[in-house]
Parts: C-alpha cells; sequence; structure tokens
C-alpha cells in the first residue's frame, strides 16, 4: 500500500498549552484511518494544520511523498483534501446545490448551469445514499440534512483525502450504516479517509487503523482486529471508564411535565409536530428518539417557549404554561439545556460569569431592584464552575475560549443549579469527550434519583438506552412508538425511527 | 488607538503635502484652535451633540439593535419641542422642561415606528430607521415652512423662543456653553452605571451578543427591542431641542438638516468608543476638538476644513482595521483549548 499522507513531528504551542507535541501519523491510500482522542487532546488543532486553518511551529506534511505547506485550506483543498467540519459552513439563504458548487460552478457561456448543477449533486446524492433535495434552501433545513450537504460537499470537490470531523453525530444507526457503506466505497476507489469521532463502536466497525491523540500526543496505533474498545478508552484517557449506568429509577412521583395534543406549524405553515402528547414525571427519564427533522427540535422548542404552539397545552408542574413566555416557564420550574450551545446554550462574546447568571437575573437573591448583587453574581459564578468542574482560569473569561465539553459544562451548570422540577436536556453530550460525557450523565442521572423528570433528546441511541426509563419514538412529527429501552435493541429503535413500524405494522 | 491616530495624521500629512500647504502648521492650528481659548470652548460646546447622538446610537447597538435613524429622530424631536417652548404659556423653567419633554417623546415615537415594524412585521429596523430620515427630513422641512413657519422671514424657520425659554448658559467658563453639557455628563456617568450594574443593561448586553440566547434565557427580546429604540429616539429628540432652545433660538430648517451630521459623528464616536459611556465622553472631545480644530486650520492656513472631517473617517478606518486584527489573532488563541469557535467564522444555520 502507498502512502498517501504523512505528518512528521507536529508540533503547535498555544500561550502556556502544548496542543501537538511531535505527533507523527500516517495514512495511506485507501484506507479509513480513525482519529479518536477526548477533546483537548488535539484532533482539532491536528485537523486544522492539515487542512491549512493554523500554520504548525514545527515538523511537515508530506501528501503523496512531497513535502507541502498550507497556507489556507484553499491550498489544502487544491491538493485533494477534503473536510467535513463540526460545525456547518453552508450559506443559509442559498440552495443545497448552490452550496455544494460553490467556487466550483458548473458554467455556461459565463453563466451558472443551474440545472447541470442540479443534476450533477442530485447524481451524487444519489450515488451516495444521501436524500437531500438540492432545491431545497438551506436555512429549511434541519441539522441532520445540513451534515449531508457538508458531505457532499467534499465528495463534489474529488477529494482524495477526505477528513471526517464527528460526522455521525446527527445520523440513525441506519444512516450511519450507509455513511460507513459510503466511507468503504470511497476507501476502496483509492481514497483516504481520516475519520475523528469519540465512538468506539463507530471505530470499531469501520476503521481500517486508529491512532489514538491523548494530551497532543499520539499514543497509540492500533489494528482494530487485534485491539477491544476497552484498549481504546484506556489510551484515550490514561484510565478505565465505566459507562454511566442509570441504575433502577426510584419511585415514580407525580406528573411534572404534561404535553397534551400538541400541534406546531413550521416553514410553510405545514405541521412539523402533529398532535403529541406524553407525560413526565418526577424521577423518570423519558427520552426521545427521532431522526434530525422529525419534529423533535421544534417539540422541544414549543415547550420551552421558543416556537409557536397551534394547538393543545403543556402543563409543567400543574400550571398552564401554553401561553407563557420564556421568563414565565422558567419561573414555572423548567430548565432547559439546548441542542445548539454555541448560539443558543451560551453567548461566545460574553464572560463565563455573565453566562452562568443567565434566567436567573430577575430572581431575588441576584438582583436588589433594577440593580445586579455583583456579589452574588460572582459568588454563583465561582460556585458553579468548581462545582462543575468548568476548566477556566477565571469567571470573567470570554465563553468563546472555552472547549465544547467545557462550554456544555457551563449550559449544564447553570440549568442544573436551582433545582428545577423539569429538565429538558437536547442532545447533552453531543461533540463532547467521553470524560464530559460521564459527567454529564451522571449529573442527570443525580437530578433524576432526586426527583427531576427528565425529558432527554439524543441522537445518541446508546445514550437514550442507558439513561431513559421510556423511550418515545418521533417519526413525522408524530409520537409513532412507545419503548421499554430493556427490552429493544438499537437496530428496533432505528427501524421505529426511519417509520418502519407507524401504526403496529 | 495611538497607532490609529499616527496612522491618520500620517495620511492626513500626507494629503497637506501634496495640496502645498504646511502639515506641522496645519496640526498645529488644529491643535490650538480646538484645545485652547474659545476654541475650547467651542469644542465643548460640540461635545453636547456628538457624546448626546453617540450615547443614543450606543444604548441600540450594544443591544444589537442598529439604529440608523438619530438624524430623523433628532429632527422631529427638535422641531415640536421648538414648538413647544414657543406657545407654551407658563414660566421659563417649567416651559424649558415640558419642551425637553416632548422633544424626547416625540423622538420616542419616531424610534418606535421601525422598532414596531421589526418586533411585529418583520420588516429590517437597520433599513427603515435609515429611509425614515428622510421623511424626517422632508415632513420638518414642510411643517417649518408652511404651519410652523414665521410668516414672511427670508427663509425657512420658526419664530424665535422667547428669551425666557432658552436653556442658559453656565454663568461661568467664559459663556457660550450650555448647561446641557452637564446633563451629557450625568447621563454619561448614568449610562455607565446601568450598562454595568442594572439588570436592564445586563439583559441587553447579552441580546446584542447573541439574540438567540437572550431569547432562550426568557429575555423578552421584543419589549426590549422596544425600549432601547424609544430610549436612543428620546436622547436624540433632547439633543435636538437642545440645538434650537441652547445654541440657536429658533428651528432653521437648512442649519437643522446641516446639525444632523453629529447623528453619524456620534455613530463615528460610538464605533471608536466601542459603546462604553466614559470612552465615549473621551472620543467625543476629541472629535468636536478635530471639528473645531479644522475651522481654526482652515482660517489660519487655507487648509481646507474638509481634512479634519477626513481625519476623523481616517481614526475609524485605522481603529477597525486594527480591531480586525485583534479579533483574528484572539481566534487563533481560541483555538488552544478547543475546536475552532464556529461563531466567529461559520453561517449560522438553523432554525430560530
Amino acid at each position: 500500500m502507498t502512502t498517501e499522507l504523512e505528518l512528521r513531528g507536529i508540533t503547535k504551542r498555544f500561550p502556556g498549552v502544548l496542543a501537538c507535541d511531535g505527533i507523527d501519523l500516517t495514512a495511506r491510500r485507501g484506507e479509513i484511518h480513525c482519529i479518536v482522542g477526548e477533546n483537548g487532546a488535539g484532533k482539532t488543532t491536528l485537523m486544522s494544520i492539515l487542512y491549512g486553518l493554523i500554520p504548525p511551529d514545527e515538523g511537515e506534511i508530506l501528501v503523496r511523498g512531497e513535502p507541502v505547506r498550507f497556507h489556507s485550506p484553499l491550498d489544502a483543498i487544491r491538493r485533494g483534501l477534503g473536510m467535513v467540519h463540526q460545525a456547518f459552513k453552508l450559506f443559509p439563504s442559498l440552495t443545497v446545490a448552490e452550496n455544494v458548487i460553490f467556487r466550483e460552478e458548473p458554467a455556461k457561456l459565463g453563466w451558472i448551469d443551474r440545472k447541470r448543477a442540479v443534476a450533477r449533486v442530485q447524481e451524487l446524492a444519489d450515488a451516495y445514499g444521501l436524500a437531500v433535495d438540492p432545491t431545497a434552501v438551506v436555512e429549511d433545513l434541519p441539522v441532520g440534512v445540513l451534515q449531508r450537504v457538508e458531505i457532499l460537499k467534499a465528495l463534489y470537490r474529488h477529494a482524495s483525502i477526505l477528513i471526517l470531523d464527528e460526522p455521525t453525530a446527527v445520523l440513525t444507526p441506519q444512516e450511519r450504516d450507509r455513511l460507513f457503506d459510503v466511507m468503504r466505497r470511497l476507501r476502496d476507489s483509492g481514497r483516504t479517509i481520516l475519520f475523528i469521532t469519540h465512538k468506539l463502536a463507530e471505530v470499531m466497525s469501520v476503521a481500517d487503523r486508529i491512532t489514538v491523540l491523548r494530551n497532543g500526543k499520539a499514543v497509540a496505533e492500533l489494528d482494530p482486529a487485534t485491539t477491544t474498545p476497552e484498549e481504546i478508552s484506556r489510551h484515550m484517557t490514561g484510565r478505565d471508564v465505566e459507562p454511566v449506568r442509570a441504575g433502577a429509577p426510584t419511585a415514580l412521583g407525580d406528573v411534572v411535565l404534561s404535553v397534551r395534543s400538541l400541534t406546531v406549524r413550521g416553514a410553510h405553515s405545514l405541521p412539523v409536530v402533529s398532535d403529541v402528547s406524553f407525560d413526565v414525571r418526577a424521577g423518570e427519564v423519558v427520552g426521545i428518539a427521532a431522526v434530525a427533522g422529525n419534529g423533535q427540535t421544534e417539540l422541544i422548542e414549543a415547550i420551552a417557549g421558543l416556537r409557536e404552539i397551534e394547538s393543545g397545552t403543556v402543563t409543567l408542574a400543574g400550571v398552564d404554561i401554553t401561553h407563557l413566555d420564556v421568563a414565565g416557564r422558567r419561573r414555572a420550574g423548567m430548565s432547559y439545556i439546548p441542542e445548539d450551545r454555541h448560539r443558543v446554550g451560551t453567548a461566545a462574546a460574553a464572560s463565563v460569569s455573565e453566562n452562568l447568571l443567565m434566567g436567573y437575573q430577575r430572581t431575588d437573591r441576584m438582583r436588589r431592584g433594577a440593580w445586579l448583587r455583583r456579589r452574588a453574581v460572582a459568588d454563583h459564578a465561582g460556585r458553579l464552575k468548581d462545582e462543575f468542574a468548568i476548566k477556566v482560569s477565571g469567571v470573567d473569561v470570554a465563553a468563546g475560549t472555552l472547549s465544547g465539553g467545557n462550554l456544555q459544562k457551563v449550559a449544564l451548570a447553570r440549568e442544573m443549579a436551582h433545582d428545577a422540577p423539569l429538565i429538558i436536556a437536547e442532545q447533552p453530550t453531543r461533540g463532547v469527550d467521553i470524560g464530559a460525557i460521564e459527567f454529564i450523565h451522571t449529573r442527570l442521572v443525580a437530578a433524576r434519583d432526586r426527583g427531576a423528570a427528565i425529558l432527554l433528546v439524543s441522537a445518541e441511541l446508546s445514550e437514550i438506552q442507558s439513561l431513559a426509563t421510556r423511550i418515545l419514538v418521533m417519526f413525522e412529527g408524530r409520537i409513532v412508538a412507545e419503548l421499554d429501552p430493556d427490552r429493544v435493541d438499537e437496530a428496533e429503535i432505528g427501524l421505529h425511527m426511519t417509520g418502519g413500524k407507524v401504526a403496529g405494522a | 488607538m495611538t497607532v490609529a491616530l499616527v496612522v491618520a495624521f500620517g495620511l492626513g500629512a500626507v494629503v497637506i503635502a501634496l495640496t502645498g500647504g504646511d502639515p506641522l502648521a496645519a496640526f498645529g492650528e488644529m491643535l490650538t484652535g480646538g484645545f485652547t481659548g474659545s476654541g475650547l470652548r467651542n469644542t465643548l460646546s460640540r461635545m453636547i451633540p456628538i457624546v448626546g447622538m453617540a450615547l443614543a446610537f450606543s444604548l441600540a447597538f450594544r443591544s444589537g439593535v442598529l439604529n440608523l435613524g438619530g438624524e430623523g429622530q433628532m429632527l422631529m424631536g427638535a422641531l415640536f419641542g421648538t414648538m413647544t417652548a414657543i406657545v407654551l404659556p407658563g414660566p421659563g423653567p417649567v416651559v424649558i422642561v415640558a419642551a425637553l419633554l416632548v422633544g424626547a417623546a416625540v423622538g420616542a415615537l419616531w424610534a418606535l415606528l421601525p422598532a414596531l415594524g421589526q418586533t411585529k412585521f418583520q420588516v429590517p429596523l437597520l433599513i427603515t430607521s435609515l429611509l425614515l430620515n428622510y421623511v424626517a427630513r422632508a415632513t420638518t422641512s414642510y411643517l417649518v415652512r408652511y404651519p410652523f413657519g414665521e410668516p414672511g422671514a427670508a427663509f425657512a424657520s420658526t419664530v424665535a423662543v422667547p428669551e425666557s425659554n432658552r436653556i442658559p448658559d453656565f454663568p461661568f467658563l467664559g459663556g457660550g456653553i450650555s448647561i446641557s453639557l452637564f446633563f451629557v455628563f450625568g447621563l454619561v456617568a448614568l449610562l455607565a452605571v446601568v450598562y454595568r450594574r442594572s439588570v436592564f443593561g445586563y439583559e441587553t448586553a447579552m441580546l446584542g451578543f447573541s439574540g438567540p440566547f437572550a431569547r432562550y434565557g426568557g429575555v423578552d427580546v421584543e419589549r426590549k427591542t422596544l425600549l432601547v429604540m424609544a430610549s436612543a429616539g428620546a436622547i436624540g429628540g433632547l439633543v435636538g431641542s437642545h440645538l434650537v432652545l441652547g445654541e440657536t433660538y429658533r428651528y432653521i430648517d437648512a442649519d437643522m438638516i446641516a446639525q444632523t451630521g453629529f447623528a453619524w459623528t456620534g455613530l463615528m464616536v460610538s464605533l471608536l468608543a466601542a459603546n462604553r459611556p466614559v470612552a465615549i465622553l473621551l472620543a467625543g472631545f476629541f472629535f468636536a476638538g478635530l471639528q473645531i480644530g479644522g475651522f481654526a486650520m482652515e482660517r489660519a492656513t487655507k487648509v481646507s476644513w474638509q481634512l479634519a472631517e477626513m481625519i476623523q473617517a481616517l481614526v475609524i478606518v485605522a481603529v477597525v482595521s486594527r480591531l480586525g486584527l485583534t479579533w483574528r489573532r484572539r481566534r487563533k488563541l481560541g483555538e488552544e483549548v478547543g475546536p475552532p469557535q464556529p461563531e466567529m467564522e461559520t453561517a449560522h444555520v438553523g432554525e430560530v
């Protein structure tokens, strides 16, 4: 096998941090090379260096044996690299096809040949089983579909080295398997795939080789045929990690959240949530499983007061909150860890302290009349920083400088600090490392045990299976199944999620 | 800031030299003309509208509301404030306060139009607030020519405000400085404290940082938008009323149209000061001095006054580009601890 890509002694220092410490990595032509490691292990920095986003301090990159220096991603793309980012880089107001062809537009007499663009994108989408309408406008699309557009973008550019940064986070098991088929097909056609993931099961099923990063060093190169998930995990964390077991729930309490015949309309006034009813009782975790774009986001927004309710009622701890604003719902006992932690869950430009204050600024503890109690605000922030082990030098630092896991801890700490009867947790562990996942799960289980009602939405079926007392499956805006996590496997949940078992079929 | 000044004055010097002037002499005149003697008094006077309009702009801008309607809010407030001072009977101080209140109220109502357009009908405030300036210009021009105008006057203006109803000058400082300056200082102090220490200041700052975050946290985004716009418009109306009641004593159409420049200078000052009230006061003092000094320079050296305006704009350009540099540097630092921060580089897509 020929070497496609070689990294030699890549080192990158940031003030006070050695993000990459002499990393060597060799990827061969036609292999799926998994790069695993916790957040802060240096994966993202390494990939940013490889993709030309930041220059390395030391070390060199060789593509097909030739030393290269990338000054920008454009250089990297010219050398045949493609990257599917974790955070989407798309133009919201343009169509899927327009996004995919950007900078490589098929032209006819100097004008963009839209027909050909749409046809070409459709062709690619069909070839790899990525269900996308090329003429749809990106801002109307749910997160899961955006991921597919990102993958299409890289495929369209004929990348010979494809970097996939956690591409499976929003896919169902079936879609994930289809993506893995795509990846295998790409590998068989001679491409090299660098696959970044936290999920060891995925690594085991798809990798040809595994490189484990820890604290900026490549600590192990493993062969999936001869290693185990436990071994990989040990290399990643430097210790043994026990998955959090929810344990048997204590006795269920009263109904905390009651949703009745809830209908929500989305874009083009189509119903995106149709006639949904369910209860969440004190001391239980109800998990909602659904493929992205099946109404779960809108359902949560409607409950949280961020989206208009067409009909139906939402009751929280006996209070009808259907027509209350966000502040009213929070007063009634709602806390909410939102899916989009960068834009909704936190404000990057605001300090950690200001982020931790949100939602409490009108409580008597935090204000005296129109004025904030500065002492109380600082104490609150300091206490949560310590209690939730938020790694930051001080609470006056801008939240935007925190890593994904730490940022999520900020949102988690804020939402769990006031012991609300209802906690809505939406993708609480998406994109955070194993250590933080363990921490977040422990916290959620502890909240459940003290009698909180938890509504959990996750694309991570293993997460739902290990934490939920009951699983509700949503498909096309309706709840199509209620499952017992102890009696179903991933495949069966996945089948419900894709509408395979509607109405008892 | 220092770099920005050096760059701006450096380029200004090049321009002066190219037009055959002596840069050092010109800048010398500018400095002495703007910051000493009667020039300093004029500078302090000019600070009133500049700092006032800058505070009005900052109030909305730091809340994520881009209010470009300052000049309209100023004109409408000025005309109605003036008319109140002209027609309302009663003791002077009472009439002045009433006139200022009317000016503030009309400015606030004018600012609420685009705000309501945005919150109720999703019409972008940025555009409507700007376009309403033209409506305000035409409306005030019409009113001051016909219903409110002085009959038989050579140029379109109201009659003079009765002497008892004018805002007085400080009895000291050599005269010529309106006591409005005192209230501008008060407003700076008030806003500085409100921005940093109040629940309102906190919520609006978060709104400015991220609308979705504020909304999610229970901040009533619509009400806050209306509130900051009304407050900004009220300050604009006060500034406009001061310009007549404290400076020209009659609303002269052509004059007031020229004064709308203060709204834009104020915008620049607020940008330069990153919306911080105390910094606005300092930057406002500096810009006022540049303008007054520019007049002195033109009188003494035949270097055109427009050069002072050019330097102002260059300071902004230099400051803004330096901000861009630090921004980029900070972004790189941000990557040390985690993935690249998506809010800086990524198109935000998805539901709101």
